[in-house]
């Protein structure tokens, strides 16, 4: 009963915030701080404000090939390095380690100086050997550059999780598995991956969350491009409007929707796996 | 294992990891740390250089390093105590049909803006919100926003998720038929739990403190937002740095820095958090 | 550094008038062509009746791009003045608001970002033009500009070895803003000022994130030039900005929403945000400090690598329409530099003593000087402030 009151009021300080940003997206007024009447015209707004909607578009982008690669690479190397001992192991726990212990900012400006500075060698390079001299390529920072820094840090993230749960896996049925002369790939998909995949999709998800929220890296390696994060760290500088508010508001309810139908398609599979069974 | 198709295999398999770290990490750092010995340049950015006078400057940032220094400890120290009842309530406690709802709506804040609820806090803490209310109670004068404690509360408010979830999956993977074979030799709720839950939690606990930790040392919006510029971490420095007297080289001497303070630090941390066990696989790293 | 800046100085104004004349020779010819064979009205009556070539089109020629970014300062702009320019010629605008010159200058450095036009104030040109990041204007793609209209004191900063870098968008002066119901003694200068941050209104005064209007401040107060760069007088400084320290409500460029929640009492405050805090809460005092302070002029400039070189020319010709700066200041306050828009404005708005100071108040204020804008100590100086 104590439990059930400390965590109401938990969810309590965790979505009173949120109710304040969903009830000023409703704010006729221009300004943040009064509440003047009900109208829906930020959300028209913010819809038809390419700015917003290319923010929009680049974060979905940067954040779901960052979830995707680090979700593949970190499983892959989570199991590798599951096989291995020795020098290499030593040597990838401590990239590992290094990669989730330094903070974004240094991530971000270490990228940034380090880009900048291959960009100032390569461009008058590439400049000169280009054969059509018209439209020489220019590298610079952008997409590849913002994904490319969050999949460090998501990658690592992956492989932890990954690696807790294979310590944690129930090694006997790999064992019955290869007793049963079953191949190392059939071991994989019917007993390890069926075990690791909530880790796999955790990893996914958080990656995703961070990668999308992200500000400070793509605040320094994002070059000309806009994500959500850096749109709305310019907005509220400018002095938040209700726009702002209801770009938060949609958000939330967008990932509302996305994350019930992902339960209501979980549950219909857990059915039908259960009769399965 | 030690079969020439296995390792091929995990050289495969650990190939695009292998490259990802050398190229956005390793070579990175090294530039950072060349750039650290070099000069600024007249109007701002670097010339090659190779001095220490970036490295004897350090002590002008001494406050934002000791305002770091007590905020990340202190604020994952805070997220610890709030997050784990909750946690161990969603793994233990709550029925599996409200178990996934209820987890989803801790992360769920994770997909509005992270700057969007730091601004909440502004207006919340500011002198429409919660002051006025307390007038109206009859305390006057509070002033909460642009203080160390408003910083702590969007800390709080920030990073709990990250907390509860980690605590979450260890206590998950805990067999409930412990705590009932506890019960039925006698042993307290409050025994099960010093002596079955607490352990098989320390994974996720360590892990959770060091993800809030990390991204607390890096931190730049919370004491951008909520401490008004008068409370400096080191990540508002090195935003300055870079981004406003355009001094890469000092400013690359912060980074490393403070790479090495957080390398010193969590070293000594894991040490103590997880001596006890050195010997085994932990699952945090 | 400082014999650089000695040889770049600005050229005379009446040089620099002849200088624009010149360059805005070609477009007056072309006009008077026009009007002269009636192919201008020719011209208007084609666009009345073909729609494809009303207002949007005869804003600007050239192909504009949907979207252009404006780097500018809090409280700036109409927002309608904006919305209209969206509404004419189907271009949106991101306005990217900077907390200070340095911010600007080192996003520009640091590869740009996509911006069209910046708003960059009179010190900044020497180095933005030394480091190649603007582009020199072309008079004749801005006809709304009219250089004999000018007032060159404010106009002249923006001609860097013969060529014009930017358009003068508006002047203004920095002082202090009081909450007068809050403070009683509201201070005359700035070393009153830093007395009562220090004292009755401790915990409430707002200084910028901005080296030249803080470390400026400070220096006034100690009795010295806003743009010293003298190290002993810049360590004074220093002192006195870390000993207020601990009594400042908040360190920001955007003051307005903390002095209108009444959080904060006292703030650095540019004459523009003084007349639209004033207009609506009439207990905030706008007072220029007996001690010195700023005069500026800002302009819109357009960077070296902008997207879009006719949108940065559509926009800018838009903004240099009389009827156009009126509207904008209805909003942001500040006086402009072209004698058309006075002309269109209010009697009230010519006399006001916020925006138009009395002159021995005006002849205390210097503008910002270029080296300060690079200077190794005052940027190690507000860092060090900032980090305190």
């Amino acid at each position: 009963m104590v439990m059930r009151v400390y965590s109401f009021v938990v969810y309590l300080f965790l979505y009173v915030p949120i109710g304040i940003i969903v009830l000023f997206s409703f704010n006729s007024g221009r300004h943040a701080s009064e509440f003047v009447g009900l109208s829906s015209k930020w959300y028209g707004k913010a819809l038809s404000n390419p700015f917003m909607m290319d923010a929009l578009t680049s974060s979905l982008i940067i954040a779901f090939s960052a979830a995707t690669l680090s979700s593949i690479m970190g499983t892959t190397a989570a199991l590798a390095l599951q096989r291995m001992r020795g020098p290499v192991r030593v040597i990838f726990d401590g990239l590992i380690y290094i990669s989730i212990m330094i903070p974004g900012i240094v991530i971000g400006i270490a990228t940034l100086v380090a880009l900048v500075t291959v960009f100032d060698i390569l461009n008058p390079v590439l400049a000169a050997i280009w054969p059509d001299d018209n439209r020489p390529p220019k590298l610079s920072l952008g997409y590849i550059s913002v994904i490319a820094a969050h999949t460090l840090f998501t990658m690592s993230l992956v492989i932890v999780l990954v690696r807790a749960r294979i310590t944690g896996m129930d090694r006997t049925l790999i064992e019955a598995s290869q007793d049963l002369y079953a191949t190392p790939w059939q071991t994989f998909c019917q007993i390890t991956l069926p075990q690791i995949s909530p880790a796999i999709l955790a990893g996914f998800l958080l990656s995703f969350t961070f990668s999308f929220d992200d500000f400070i890296i793509s605040f320094f390696v994002a070059g000309a491009n806009t994500t959500l994060p850096i749109y709305i760290f310019s907005s509220i500088r400018r002095g938040i409007t209700p726009e702002v508010n209801a770009i938060g508001t949609m958000v939330l309810v967008v990932s509302l929707t996305l994350l019930i139908i992902a339960q209501v398609l979980l549950r219909s599979r857990e059915n039908k796996s259960s009769r399965d069974n | 294992m030690g079969n020439k198709k296995g390792s091929w295999l995990t050289a495969a398999l650990l190939a695009p990891t292998t490259l990802w770290f050398l190229i956005m990490l390793v070579f990175p750092l090294i530039v950072v740390v060349i750039y650290s010995f070099g000069e600024r340049a007249p109007v701002g950015g670097y010339v090659a250089s190779l001095t220490l006078e970036q490295y004897a400057n350090l002590p002008s940032r001494l406050k934002a390093f000791t305002n770091t220094m007590t905020f990340a400890p202190l604020g994952a120290l805070m997220c610890l105590i709030i997050a784990y009842p909750l946690a161990y309530y969603l793994a233990v406690k709550v029925s599996q049909r409200w178990k996934l709802l209820l987890l989803v709506l801790v992360i769920l804040p994770f997909w509005t803006s992270m700057l969007i609820r730091t601004y909440a806090w502004i207006f919340i803490l500011g002198g429409r919100g919660i002051p006025t209310l307390l007038e109206i109670i009859g305390i006057e004068g509070v002033r909460l926003i642009n203080t160390p404690f408003a910083v702590v509360v969007g800390i709080v408010y920030g990073y709990l998720p990250l907390m509860v979830f980690p605590i979450y999956v260890s206590l998950d993977k805990l067999d409930k038929r412990l705590l009932e074979a506890a019960s039925d030799l006698g042993s307290t709720p409050f025994r099960s739990f010093v002596q079955i839950t607490l352990p098989l939690s320390m994974p996720g606990v360590a892990t959770g403190c060091m993800l809030v930790f990390i991204l607390l040392m890096g931190e730049f919006l919370i004491p951008a937002f909520l401490g008004g510029g008068k409370v400096f971490f080191i990540g508002n420095a090195l935003v300055d740095l870079f981004l406003q007297s355009r001094n890469w080289p000092f400013g690359s001497a912060v980074a490393v820095m403070l790479v090495i303070i957080m390398l010193v630090t969590v070293s000594l941390y894991m040490r103590f958090t997880m001596g006890g066990k050195s010997g085994r696989d932990t699952s945090i790293m | 550094m400082s014999k650089d800046y000695e040889d770049d100085l600005p050229i005379t104004a009446s040089k620099f008038m002849d200088e624009l004349r010149r360059y805005h020779k070609g477009s007056v010819s072309r006009r008077h062509f026009l009007g002269v064979t009636g192919l201008g009205t020719a011209m208007a009556v084609m666009s009345s009746a073909v729609p494809s070539l009303a207002p949007g089109r005869a804003l600007a020629a050239g192909n504009l791009s949907n979207k252009m970014v404006l780097a500018t300062w809090p409280n700036y702009h109409n927002p309608k003045t904006l919305e209209n320019f969206t509404g004419a010629t189907d271009v949106h605008i991101q306005a990217n608001v900077f907390g200070s010159n340095e911010e600007m200058i080192a996003k520009m450095q640091a590869g740009g970002g996509g911006v069209n036009v910046i708003e960059n104030t009179n010190y900044t040109f020497q180095d933005y033009v030394k480091l190649g990041l603007l582009t020199p204007l072309d008079l004749s793609r801005i006809p709304n500009y009219d250089p004999s209209t000018q007032n060159p004191k404010f106009a002249e900063a923006s001609t860097v070895n013969g060529k014009v870098y930017g358009v003068c968008k508006n002047w203004g002066t920095t002082g202090l803003v009081i909450n007068s119901s809050k403070v009683k003694n509201v201070p005359k200068s700035h070393k009153d000022f830093f007395d009562v941050t220090m004292g009755e209104g401790s915990g409430h005064t707002i200084l910028h994130d901005y080296q030249l209007t803080t470390i400026g401040a400070a220096l006034c107060a100690l009795g010295y030039s806003f743009n010293s760069v003298n190290a002993g007088e810049l360590a004074k400084a220093e002192k006195l900005l870390i000993d207020s320290k601990p009594h400042l409500f908040a360190i920001t460029s955007d003051y307005q929403p903390g002095l209108r929640s009444g959080d904060a009492w006292m703030s650095i405050c540019w004459s523009g945000d003084g007349k639209q805090l004033n207009t609506d809460l009439p207990e905030m005092k706008y007072v220029i400090a007996s001690d010195g302070g700023e005069l500026w002029s800002d302009f819109y400039s357009i960077p070296a690598d902008t997207p879009s070189l006719d949108t940065s020319y559509a926009f800018i010709n838009y903004m240099m329409d009389p009827k156009n700066q009126v509207l904008d200041a209805e909003a942001h306050g500040y006086p402009t530099s072209d004698s058309r828009v006075a002309a269109l404005q209010p009697a009230s708005v010519q006399s006001d003593p916020i925006l138009h100071p009395a002159k021995e108040l005006f002849d205390g204020l210097e503008f910002g000087a270029a080296v300060t804008l690079t200077d190794p100590i005052r940027a190690e100086v507000m860092a060090r402030f900032k980090s305190a």
